[in-house]
């Protein structure tokens, strides 16, 4: 009994240690230790969003062939509307970096909480041919934003500290302080597939901002060869 | 008819173009227009550019696109008759982007450590910001070698070189390159670009240099084998002719061509039997030996061990082929063993038959041209038949005893050591003869004629082994030489004779006259003490000798006897080598053996 209440705590210690620093190995800055540096962050941070683009993509389709392709006509919106975005590259690049990375919280940020109604949403769903993979699918989805908005916070982090990100603010209010709120957009009461479609219409293209804003900021902060 | 909006590209998520399809105008001139919602704004807007982009499209230049920005878009198809709307489409410039083609793609022929490879490098197209970051291109190319059908593929990612090994110098090779932003379309091929890789010499050379070293390995390997299976090869792709040498003949009859020379030559009283046809006088005598029991069971008997004997079906001009009828050595075997077991009448019949030879090798001597009488006595030959084999060197045959020759048994020979030309076709058997010591004349190692037949001697000669010989004597073919190896002398002072195996012999084929020499003996002869004067077998070469001076060659016996080891009490063994001189001056070596004295049976 002992022994299992030693687990638990020893387990709980862990993960809260991993939450709290992304490499818990280098948190007593041994020398051996490896802290990448921000190109690396930024590596990483691009590949997840790609990543994470990849799998919307994917879920996307995965509605559009089984349902009928529904236009997207009307007065639907996705819940981030509110949440300014650059929807140029002059207009972009003329934002600047903190705002740039604050765009880029601000989105995945309100995509958190949908995603795991989706994902919830998904699980309840009575047909099961389909709807493991997609369940699946929206589970890693929630985990990889939730991820990245940590992975870009610390870059964030990073370039202040390296005198890139003057104002930035880490504190960013959410913008929904009804976590409900966001998904009441997209239907009241239980989301069915349709919604689903709607909601994954949504995050693709949020997440293809995302993707496109980080690099844009990598460019811009490293101008290298990949860019 | 509705028009249809076909696509909408982007090149570098920055512009569009629209296309639509004009739907049937029914031959009336129409009007298209393009409108387009925005984002669910109520707001209709039209195509701001219906020309940059060409026929029956919409261009949206830098201010009219937004990213991220769901267009509704429809085009309008408006004549005398009405409008006409199509479908409303959505689209989102973030996933409609096809770029340009990849530009400025150069290949380089490089060289990695002597192996050259090829080294792709291209642009990414101007048009498309890669710089800043607002695109990402991936990017694929393919070769091929000139002539080839089929691509090979490969995936750059977003680097803009790369490396292509595993080419072929000398060939030319078309590579082209495209790109696609991460989520999108992929561009068009880029233009071929064509290059020509050198001649690597280099690189040749040390493949050359492997293959050659190869090639002349396996050269000597192969000389080699051949080296060591020369003599059997030279059987197998050269088997030897046997060269009917007969003896007292003049092959230079034949080469002069005349025919009735060669007739005359040939001809002997009395042969070819085309009058009698009783061919049994050409034939060899069979010579009746007693075999005692112990060593019949030495005795092989094989069919194939009588005598040809009849040949009646032979035909006069064929060769020895058509001679031979198994069947009816069969018979004659089987008489022939009959008549060996009867020990009683084959005393009787060996007596005979010695006197007989004994007037053969008289009138052989005598004559030169002996042979039909000689033919006429049937003897019984046995398979193997230990012959001596007389001399001949010495005096050059005459022309008509080449008959003999040409009938040349060994048998013959060595039974009637003629010394000169009478080489006896005794029937290419041979037969086992006694040589008894009562009568043992010791045959005067020399050469011409006055050998007797010592067949006198008691010594019992088993044959051992049987090959079949041909009997007839035909013309040209006489094989009938059928080589008695000694191959052992058994406990009864009897020597055990084998015939040998050569080759060639069979029973259709000619048996080659030129054995190889050295191992075989001709018997010369009896000495005096019982002593088995070998002859040691002349070879190819001496048989050119005597051919010379017209002495065929003869019958090589041989004599394998090295088993002068074996000692059998009764048995003299001897060396005369007082006597083997004047033999060594005509002929070859003479080897003694040992010989034993049998008793009489």
């Amino acid at each position: 009994m002992e022994n299992a209440w030693f687990a638990v705590i020893a387990l709980m210690y862990l993960k809260y240690s991993v939450m709290a620093d992304a490499a818990p190995i280098c948190s007593y800055g041994q020398a051996t230790c490896h802290v990448p540096s921000l190109a690396d962050l930024f590596d990483r941070v691009i590949q997840q969003s790609s990543r994470m683009h990849g799998i919307s993509t994917d879920l996307h389709s995965e509605f559009d062939h089984y349902l009928p392709s529904k236009n997207f006509i009307g007065k639907q919106r996705c819940h981030t509307y509110a949440i300014l975005t650059p929807d140029d590259k002059e207009k972009a690049q003329r934002l600047g970096r903190e705002q740039l990375t604050e765009v880029i919280l601000r989105l995945l940020m309100a995509w958190g909480d949908p995603l795991s109604q989706l994902h919830w949403s998904m699980s309840q769903d009575q047909n099961q041919d389909f709807n493991q993979y997609r369940s699946n699918k929206a589970l890693e989805i929630s985990d990889i934003v939730r991820e990245l908005k940590d992975g870009v916070i610390k870059v964030a982090e990073r370039m202040k500290r390296l005198g890139l990100n003057g104002n930035f603010v880490s504190y960013i209010s959410p913008e929904n302080v009804d976590p409900f709120s966001a998904i009441s957009f997209y239907k009241r009461g239980e989301l069915n597939s349709v919604d689903h479609q709607d909601l994954l219409y949504c995050f693709r293209r949020d997440s293809h901002k995302v993707k496109t804003y980080l690099r844009i900021l990598k460019c811009s902060t490293f101008p290298t060869l990949d860019c | 008819d509705k028009p249809k909006l076909t696509s909408c590209r982007s090149p570098e998520k920055e512009t569009f173009t629209c296309w639509w399809q004009p739907g049937h105008d029914g031959g009336l001139p129409t009007t298209y227009a393009l409108y387009y919602l925005k984002d669910n704004s109520d707001t209709i807007y039209e195509c701001p550019d219906y020309h940059t982009a060409g026929e029956n499209s919409c261009f949206f230049n830098k201010n009219d696109t937004s990213v991220w920005v769901n267009y509704n878009i429809t085009v309008v198809a408006t004549n005398a008759l009405g409008s006409n709307f199509s479908d409303p489409e959505d689209v989102d410039v973030a996933y409609i982007v096809q770029p340009h083609t990849p530009e400025n793609v150069t290949v380089n022929v490089m060289e990695d450590k002597g192996w050259p490879f090829l080294r792709v490098s291209w642009e990414s197209p101007h048009k498309a910001d890669i710089r800043s970051g607002w695109i990402t291109l991936i990017y694929e190319l393919r070769v091929k070698l000139e002539g080839e059908e089929e691509w090979e593929e490969h995936h750059a990612g977003q680097q803009k070189m790369f490396n292509i090994f595993s080419i072929r110098s000398g060939s030319t090779y078309l590579v082209q390159v495209r790109c696609k932003p991460d989520h999108g379309f992929w561009s068009e091929w880029s233009s071929t670009t064509y290059v020509k890789v050198p001649e690597y010499f280099f690189r040749e050379r040390s493949l050359w240099i492997l293959v050659m070293i190869f090639s002349s390995f396996t050269l000597i390997i192969l000389l080699w084998i051949v080296h060591m299976n020369s003599h059997s090869l030279k059987h197998c792709l050269l088997p030897p002719v046997p060269g009917p040498k007969i003896k007292g003949f003049d092959q230079q009859i034949f080469k002069n061509g005349r025919s009735d020379e060669i007739l005359s030559a040939l001809m002997v009283p009395n042969f070819p039997p085309t009058k009698s046809s009783n061919y049994e006088d050409l034939l060899v005598e069979y010579l009746e030996v007693y075999v005692s029991e112990e060593q019949e069971l030495i005795l092989e008997e094989s069919k194939d061990s009588c005598l040809k004997s009849d040949s009646s079906t032979c035909d006069s001009d064929s060769g020895r082929g058509s001679c031979d009828s198994h069947t009816l050595l069969t018979d004659k075997c089987g008489e022939a063993k009959r008549e060996r077991r009867a020990s009683g009448e084959d005393s009787g019949m060996t007596i005979e038959s010695q006197k007989g030879w004994e007037e053969e090798a008289l009138s052989y001597t005598q004559e030169d041209v002996a042979t039909p009488d000689v033919s006429s006595r049937r003897v019984k030959t046995w398979p193997s038949v230990f012959s001596t084999v007389p001399q001949y060197t010495t005096s050059p045959l005459d022309q008509k005893t080449s008959l003999e020759l040409s009938k040349q048994h060994c048998l013959s020979d060595t039974l009637f050591p003629p010394g000169s030309s009478t080489k006896e076709v005794l029937g290419p058997n041979y037969w086992e003869f006694d040589l008894s010591n009562k009568q043992s004349h010791l045959p005067q190692p020399q050469t011409h004629g006055s050998q007797q037949l010592q067949a006198h001697s008691d010594v019992n000669i088993s044959y051992t082994g049987n090959k079949q010989v041909p009997a007839l004597l035909q013309l040209p073919g006489f094989k009938s030489t059928e080589y008695v190896e000694v191959q052992k002398v058994n406990q009864e002072d009897m020597v055990i004779l084998q015939p040998v195996e050569s080759d060639n012999c069979g029973r259709d084929e000619e048996c080659p006259h030129v054995l190889q020499g050295e191992d075989y003996s001709k018997v010369k002869g009896v000495g005096s003490d019982n002593l088995l004067l070998l002859q040691s077998g002349v070879k190819a070469r001496m048989g050119d000798e005597m051919e010379a001076n017209g002495v065929s060659e003869s019958c090589y016996t041989s004599s394998s006897f090295a088993t002068t080891q074996k000692h059998i009490d009764s048995m003299h063994s001897a060396t005369i080598p007082g006597q083997e001189e004047p033999i060594r001056a005509t002929t070859g070596y003479v080897d003694t053996t040992t010989m034993f004295t049998l008793p009489m049976y």
